[in-house]
């Protein structure tokens, strides 16, 4: 387990800032007193780790081995140094979203599937949201169910006809259960 | 070298030895062989030949300045050291972490505001081309308005022109039953002719 380096934290960043407004309460202090407690990013085998402090040090006592995940696993790092965001990541995400869709709930199971959204199945969007940006995915009872990337921008979309998509799933709740075995652990 | 040899050779007895040598030292040294002045007009061009050498000679080897190896930095052995195995001095050895938050902070309020730059081009982009779309469109509508509009025109004229031709009488009629019947009659015509 080590911290990020400076070329893997600002690739981490740029993916996170995809789909988030604001990322510094992500790393601010829990509290204003000068040795508080914040959140780290750690990194084990390819894998980041979101991680309070205090329990990353402690964690510097599991034998290498022996430690199978710590926190909340954010994604791994590819082979070429790109940052791939898993499901896991989500609540962290949708804390603070750029850009929201929410679906109509004939559209959530084909999302949890692992399928496209649809024009059809969209019941609301963020208005002004430009094409290629990071979505988050929510139902009409605004549980965040996934994340994506969109495909058209609002605009172009209206025109769309209903079998279009609109946009492309990244991660999806279903993977909680199809992923089970490597999600949070290689 | 040369000048060397002949500071040897002008020993005396070296003179006296090598008398029958047929060296051009030894000749300069059978010559005079007492003062140096003397000596070396006698020498003739060959003998100024040879003092020019050594002074240019001298001046080189002042000016030659001898490198070490060390100074040269050429490599020990001659072959090609690979990356990892030179070390920068001075620097941390591996990676550099980035685990303060001031570090952490700077690096993220960078990409924040790239990406903010990024998005908002995006944008700005997306709503002018959205512009230029409805102007685009706006203007085909125009356009097909004004052909439909024409075309209304047209129609109306064309219906206005039966009707005068009604009120006028029925020329028209006429005309009509009498093209018809002549095409009639026409036809019939052709037909007789073509089996006849």
């Amino acid at each position: 387990m080590r911290p990020l380096t400076e070329q893997e934290t600002k690739i981490l960043f740029e993916k996170l800032a995809n789909y988030t407004t604001d990322l510094k309460p992500l790393i601010a202090p829990l509290s204003d007193a000068a040795d508080a407690d914040r959140y780290v990013f750690r990194l084990i085998k390819d894998r980041v780790y979101y991680v309070l402090l205090s329990i990353a040090n402690l964690a510097t006592s599991v034998a290498r081995d022996n430690l199978a995940s710590v926190g909340v696993c954010l994604g791994k790092f590819t082979k070429t140094l790109k940052f791939r965001l898993h499901i896991t990541a989500l609540p962290i995400l949708a804390a603070h979203a750029r850009y929201k869709i929410w679906i109509k709930p004939n559209g959530v199971m084909p999302f949890l599937y692992g399928s496209h959204i649809s024009k059809a199945h969209v019941g609301r969007w963020t208005e002004d949201c430009p094409s290629n940006v990071g979505v988050i995915v929510y139902d009409m009872s605004d549980n965040p169910i996934g994340f994506g990337v969109s495909a058209r921008s609002t605009a172009e979309a209206r025109r769309l006809d209903p079998t279009g998509i609109v946009v492309f799933r990244q991660a999806d709740c279903g993977e909680y259960l199809r992923d089970e075995d490597t999600l949070f652990a290689g | 070298m040369a000048p060397q040899k002949t500071r040897t050779i002008k020993n005396k007895h070296a003179a006296n030895k090598s008398g029958t040598a047929s060296s051009k030292s030894s000749k300069s040294g059978s010559s005079d062989g007492v003062s140096k002045p003397k000596k070396k007009p006698t020498s003739g061009p060959l003998g100024k030949q040879v003092k020019g050498r050594t002074m240019t000679d001298l001046l080189k080897k002042k000016k030659k300045k001898i490198y070490t190896e060390k100074e040269l930095g050429i490599p020990q052995l001659n072959m090609i050291t690979p990356v990892g195995v030179t070390k920068p001095k001075g620097k941390k050895k591996g990676k550099v972490f980035v685990d303060d938050k001031e570090s952490m902070g700077t690096i993220l309020a960078m990409v924040q505001a790239e990406k903010e730059g990024q998005i908002e081009s995006k944008m700005i982009k997306a709503r002018q081309m959205e512009e230029i779309r409805e102007a685009r469109r706006v203007e085909a509508e125009k356009k097909e308005a004004d052909k439909k509009a024409k075309f209304d025109e047209t129609k109306e004229s064309l219906r206005r022109k039966r009707k005068r031709s009604k009120a006028s009488g029925d020329d028209d009629k006429g005309d009509i039953s009498e093209a018809v019947s002549a095409g009639t009659n026409a036809k019939a015509k052709k037909k007789r002719v073509a089996f006849a």
